[in-house]
């Protein structure tokens, strides 16, 4: 599975979300779209929005903290 | 039946569950989610005792305190509250349960601009949490709504990430703390527009500007974000018709945090203090739980 975050580093959910994440030891690739712009634009295409966290797992896109979500697409 | 049901997990409803613990009360604390605004908050420079800190960090000593004493929060959604004789049954989206009395700390939510634009384009380029998702707006020029001290902070915040502010203030001055509105004013980034209405939220898919009247003139500005720091609304819905609350929908409280129903109390954000500080609503959450308690020894 192919697991990415989009944050901020001030983003305190995008804290809890990868939080999470490295709870259940789930591998994922981190994105801080405050600095790295492509980033950014890959994140608003996929999720066609602008708040963070946007976590991406394959061609699932999960906008904000939402753990029922990710625990389903994750299959935790 | 239950001495106390807590409701909130915001610095409010946790001060009050840390004191029923120790106090060896049979109590819940129950909340939807964990943590209150403290999500929300950066910097955090005036709570007593901590020098400097951030709502993750406070947070997190929070968290820390309640395993310390035992507390468990309830993960459930609060949706009403009835009174059955002298007292209380506290519905969930779970279970019910039955008390003797209530500690309401839901806190309070951010008030919107209800004006055109503002729904549609929420998250692509409307945001409420500067530091949430004020960094995805670098470089960009940014209207920041509002005159109060969560205004005043999402300047402070966005002064390095922004390329130009617009401070957009309905009346003719701010109302924040001194040391903020100092910051602003010798901020060269920042324009201060006040006596400004927001009217529009412009933009097809995301925010390209923000209309505004002022002086009975319409103008529009050019804007790739739209922070809202207007205020925040009472999460106090759940209890209207049972306790009395305020024009603003806070629940009045007397000095010893008691509603005008005996064995409900109230602290906090939600609370009808109208000064939003932590340490109001920790000071205010240990004198609604002390007070509980010793209106449950008296009314026996």
């Amino acid at each position: 599975m192919n697991v990415k975050v989009y944050s901020t580093p001030t983003c305190p959910w995008c804290h809890k979300v990868k939080d999470f994440l490295k709870a259940n030891k789930v591998e994922f690739t981190e994105v801080n779209v405050a600095e790295d712009s492509e980033g950014r634009t890959e994140m608003i295409e996929k999720s066609e929005q602008m708040g963070v966290p946007v976590v991406s797992v394959d061609d699932s896109v999960v906008i904000g903290y939402d753990e029922v979500k990710l625990k389903e697409l994750l299959k935790l | 039946m239950y001495d106390v049901i807590i409701i909130g997990s915001g610095m409010a409803g946790l001060t009050a569950a840390i004191y029923a613990s120790r106090k060896r009360m049979k109590y819940e604390l129950i909340a939807g989610e964990f943590g209150g605004q403290f999500m929300e908050s950066g910097e955090v420079l005036n709570y007593p005792g901590i020098v400097k800190t951030t709502g993750v960090e406070l947070s997190s000593v929070m968290q820390e305190q309640l395993d310390f004493n035992s507390v468990k929060p309830k993960l459930e959604w609060v949706s009403t509250v009835e009174k059955i004789g002298r007292d209380f049954i506290v519905k969930t989206d779970k279970e019910e349960y039955k008390t003797k009395t209530v500690i309401v700390a839901t806190g309070a939510r951010h008030r919107k601009l209800n004006v055109p634009g503002e729904e549609r384009l929420a998250k692509k380029g409307v945001v409420y949490c500067s530091i949430c998702d004020g960094p995805l707006f670098s470089g960009l020029d940014v209207a920041i709504v509002g005159g109060g001290n969560s205004a005043l902070e999402a300047v402070d915040f966005m002064k390095d990430i922004a390329n130009k502010i617009y401070l957009i203030v309905r009346g003719p001055e701010f109302t924040a703390h001194e040391y903020l509105i100092e910051k602003v004013n010798a901020n060269p980034k920042v324009e201060v527009l006040f006596n400004a209405d927001t009217k529009e939220v412009l933009g097809k898919k995301f925010v390209s500007g923000i209309k505004l009247e002022k002086h009975g003139m319409m103008r529009e500005l050019a804007v790739g974000g739209v922070i809202v720091e207007i205020g925040l609304i009472p999460n106090t819905d759940f209890v209207k018709g049972l306790v009395s609350l305020d024009e603003h929908g806070h629940i009045d409280i007397n000095c010893k945090t008691e509603s005008n129903v005996p064995g409900i109390f109230a602290a906090g954000d939600c609370a009808s203090g109208h000064e939003y500080q932590y340490v109001i609503a920790a000071g205010q959450g240990c004198m609604a739980l002390i007070k509980a308690a010793r209106y449950l020894a008296n009314r026996d």
